[in-house]
């Protein structure tokens, strides 16, 4: 019984202390916690209540009259709940201004609210008067805490599900961008960096590494971190980091390679956005290195052409039983250069060279040669016909047929570019032979002619000219002696 | 040989009496005197149109005047139709040719007054015929539908818009629309092949009669010498094969010029790309429209071009009709006014046409 009673009068006094501690100047906080309000509650948690602000300094009203009337009264500025733009025009008194921070000691950007309001969260929502995002929607309201402290709802770890409260929603989603897809956490949560994030480990990208926080700008927005232009660079920002990357035990020079690669000139110089960037091959927000087998299923969904022959060569069963790469064993990975005729036949910068020779898979070490002295006969005959067309054009003779005619034999060179993935000697003699090389024997037949006809023109000139020169001769002569037989007579 | 000829020469003569055509043909003369050389240009003139009859008709064979197929016709006459390079050469530089050669023997008419009394029709008929041949050149430039030619009508038609009061319906007309399209190409070919050379024709038939009814002119210094000093040819057959020479030297020289600098193809007109640089009409219109660019915007508050195309259109009409106004050549007297006019005629026409082709 004694010990009973013991225990009770601890019990209230750890409470009556408790209660004690809680006790502040803001009486706001003291009424609305001794009522058991929720969000004193959660306030007193916040990072804003131990910096020492009051409830007053969002909702008005004087925090220091424990009287109800006098606290919440309008004359004394209380607005009660901050709602719609209001909302982050609140937050923006403080965190807008770098003096104020600074008083509080806190060393943070001030420019998050400039950045909402030219972000695509910032346009404005259904109702047409108020900003589709306030600082709310994302750091929560009364028990805010630091974006490095765990429980915060933009903790890298918790940012996927923060976005997707929204961005899963698709009956939310519908009402700003019907054709954006909801599936993006699911992804995620599927790609190298969200199954690290969902182990714990804060470093792997998260919505906010690629997109952004507070300025998020849509993916055609030039700006946007994630416009194709600007994805190789993002990506960059962790993956070329030695340093930040080292735990990860993974290559660093993906993006020096993709700069110099023909994908990485298209787009990074020449600016041109149908060219791959890295999310093209590995995907946005379930990204992850493709397979080995599904390389050329990645590559192909531009080179649909050159991945279908490649599927029914006999490389494809050959490739994947070696365990090849597909695409990547011949044109490599990030630093894939522009595929010339370099690379096919068997000189020493071939690559069919590296697994073909006379001894060993000599089939292919000859069908990889034809295929070479094919493809050289075509270029070096375009070749020609180009030099005899600009001979006949040089010459004034009219080859506009003929230049349209070559047109074909380029065409045919590109076409026996693709057609070689196929790996079938009778599929690229169609091409090289039945369509280019009869093309341009056809067009240096022509050119010829008209530079044939270019010479019988002076030579028919040649001609004319003697006739009628001879016709005047003997008509002088003839008028001549006309006018002496007159004068005589 | 000889007797073969002969026989059939009586076979006609018998059903056409061509010997009293070739008797009084041989009663005519042609002066013989230090400018007689000008004599010939009209014979010149005459077989660069008849040149142009002849490859305007094989053109046609080909050519088809609509915007869709004009080009691409052209194009194939170029390469694909025997000797049609040579054809279109050919009529390309006998037009410029023909146009030369009506400017001299006009200039050469002009300077020895030769349309004084009482050859005022000849005259007239000779000048409309040469303004029918600058409407000849302007309607056949446009016939290729190539970039230079379709913006060169483009100006060329612009200017007819300025004439006061019929200039707009005027450059409609001939445009058949507010701009060059298609249905200025069909325009200007039925105007090329069927109303200019029918109306040219009825005028080189008076032209013809009319020389061969009064004779050739005698210049005004030669019946002042003694009759019997005066030299003359026959027109038959002295003046004629002699003509018949000059003729074969020019057919070279027209050979040479279509073989080294064959007529160009250009590139397909395209209405709605910008004019390249520097558009100029064809030379013989390259004076009068250097003359409306070296005109101030504003003459006395009228336009400076309306003034400009006022101008030369009194000029012209003042050309025409220089047998009726110039009354002292007609009395056999010397009209040195008309010779200076015809000099600074000739030096602004020749100055102008520098200007314009080097600026």
């Amino acid at each position: 019984m004694k010990k009973y009673i013991i225990t009770l009068i601890l019990i209230f006094l750890t409470g009556y202390l408790t209660n004690l501690s809680a006790q502040t100047k803001d009486e706001c906080f003291n009424c609305h916690s001794a009522i058991g309000g929720e969000q004193a509650s959660q306030f007193s948690n916040d990072v804003h209540f131990k910096a020492g602000l009051s409830c007053s300094d969002c909702h008005g009203g004087n925090s220091k009259s424990d009287d109800m009337e006098a606290a919440m009264n309008k004359t004394a500025g209380f607005k009660g709940v901050p709602k719609g733009n209001d909302i982050s025009e609140t937050c923006a008194k403080c965190h807008a201004s770098a003096d104020k921070m600074k008083s509080f000691g806190a060393n943070i950007p001030t420019d998050q609210f400039e950045l909402l309001k030219t972000s695509v969260h910032g346009k404005l929502s259904t109702n047409g008067k108020d900003r589709i995002i306030q600082c709310i929607n994302c750091h929560g309201a009364h028990g805010i805490v630091k974006v490095t402290d765990r429980r915060s709802p933009v903790y890298p770890l918790n940012v996927p599900k923060t976005c997707a409260k929204c961005h899963s929603n698709a009956v939310f989603m519908r009402n700003y961008n019907p054709k954006l897809p909801i599936d993006q956490y699911e992804k995620y949560r599927t790609s190298v960096h969200g199954i690290l994030n969902a182990k714990g480990d804060p470093k792997p990208a998260q919505c906010a590494s690629c997109h952004g926080s507070h300025g998020i700008l849509e993916t055609t927005n030039l700006n946007s971190s994630v416009y194709a232009v600007n994805i190789p660079e993002t990506c960059s920002n962790c993956h070329s980091n030695k340093e930040y990357m080292k735990k990860y035990n993974i290559p660093t020079n993906q993006y020096e390679n993709y700069s110099q690669s023909v994908h990485g000139i298209a787009l990074l110089q020449k600016k041109d956005t149908g060219a791959p960037a890295c999310n093209s091959c590995h995907g946005n927000h379930a990204a992850t290195p493709p397979g080995i087998s599904s390389i050329s299923k990645v590559c192909g969904t531009c080179h649909a052409l050159n991945a279908e022959l490649f599927a029914s060569s006999p490389h494809k069963d050959a490739f994947d039983k070696a365990n090849y790469p597909e695409c990547e064993t011949c044109h490599s990975n990030h630093l894939i250069i522009t595929a010339t005729d370099k690379l096919l036949g068997v000189s020493k910068d071939a690559v069919c060279s590296k697994c073909h020779t006379p001894e060993k898979n000599s089939e292919g070490y000859k069908v990889a040669k034809n295929m070479k002295s094919l493809i050289d006969s075509l270029e070096s005959s375009e070749k020609y016909a180009k030099e005899l067309i600009d001979e006949a054009e040089q010459k004034g003779m009219e080859v506009e047929d003929e230049k349209f005619k070559l047109r074909d034999a380029n065409q045919a060179i590109l076409e026996a570019k693709t057609a070689v993935h196929a790996f079938n000697e009778k599929k690229f003699d169609d091409v090289v032979v039945g369509k280019g090389l009869k093309v341009t024997e056809a067009v240096k037949n022509d050119a010829k002619a008209a530079i044939d006809d270019y010479y019988f023109r002076r030579k028919g000139l040649g001609v004319a000219l003697l006739v009628t020169i001879l016709l005047a001769i003997g008509l002088y002569l003839f008028i001549k002696r006309l006018e002496k037989r007159q004068n005589n007579s | 040989m000889k007797n073969s000829i002969q026989n059939i020469y009586k076979w006609i003569d018998d059903r056409l009496q061509i010997k009293v055509l070739v008797e009084y043909m041989g009663k005519k003369y042609v002066p013989v005197h230090r400018h007689s050389i000008w004599y010939y240009f009209g014979g010149v003139s005459l077989f660069f149109f008849i040149i142009q009859v002849i490859t305007g008709i094989l053109l046609l064979f080909y050519y088809k005047g609509s915007s869709d197929l004009a080009f691409e016709s052209v194009k194939f006459i170029m390469s694909k139709v025997q000797f049609g390079w040579l054809i279109r050469s050919i009529h390309g530089w006998a037009a410029n040719l023909f146009i030369l050669s009506i400017f001299i023997h006009m200039f050469s008419v002009y300077f020895e007054k030769a349309y004084r009394y009482p050859r005022e029709l000849t005259w007239l008929s000779g000048v409309l015929m040469f303004f029918m041949a600058l409407g000849f050149g302007f309607s056949g430039y446009l016939l290729p539908w190539n970039e230079l030619s379709f913006f060169a009508t483009r100006v060329g038609s612009d200017i007819f818009g300025v004439v006061p009061i019929i200039g707009e319906p005027l450059r409609e007309f001939i445009r058949g629309g507010s701009d060059v399209t298609g249905a200025t190409l069909s325009r200007l070919f039925g105007f090329h092949v069927a109303l200019f050379p029918g109306i040219f024709t009825v005028l080189l038939g008076i032209h013809l009669i009319l020389i061969q009814r009064q004779g050739i002119s005698e210049p005004l210094h030669y019946n002042k010498e003694e009759k019997k000093e005066r030299k003359k040819m026959p027109f038959f057959p002295n003046f004629m094969l002699r003509d018949l020479l000059l003729w074969l030297i020019v057919l070279n020289l027209l050979a040479i010029l279509a073989v080294y600098f064959p007529a160009e193809l250009g590139h397909k007109a395209d209405p709605f790309s910008s004019a390249p640089a520097g558009i100029k009409p064809e030379w013989y219109f390259l004076f009068m429209f250097q003359s409306l660019k070296y005109l101030p915007a504003h003459i006395l508050f009228v336009d400076g071009e309306v003034v400009g195309i006022l101008l030369f259109g009194i000029a012209g009409l003042l050309w025409l009709l220089v047998p009726f106004w110039d009354r002292k050549s007609s009395r056999g007297e010397h009209n040195k006014l008309i010779n200076y006019l015809g000099i600074f005629a000739v030096m602004f026409i020749i100055i102008l046409t520098i200007l314009g082709w080097t600026s």
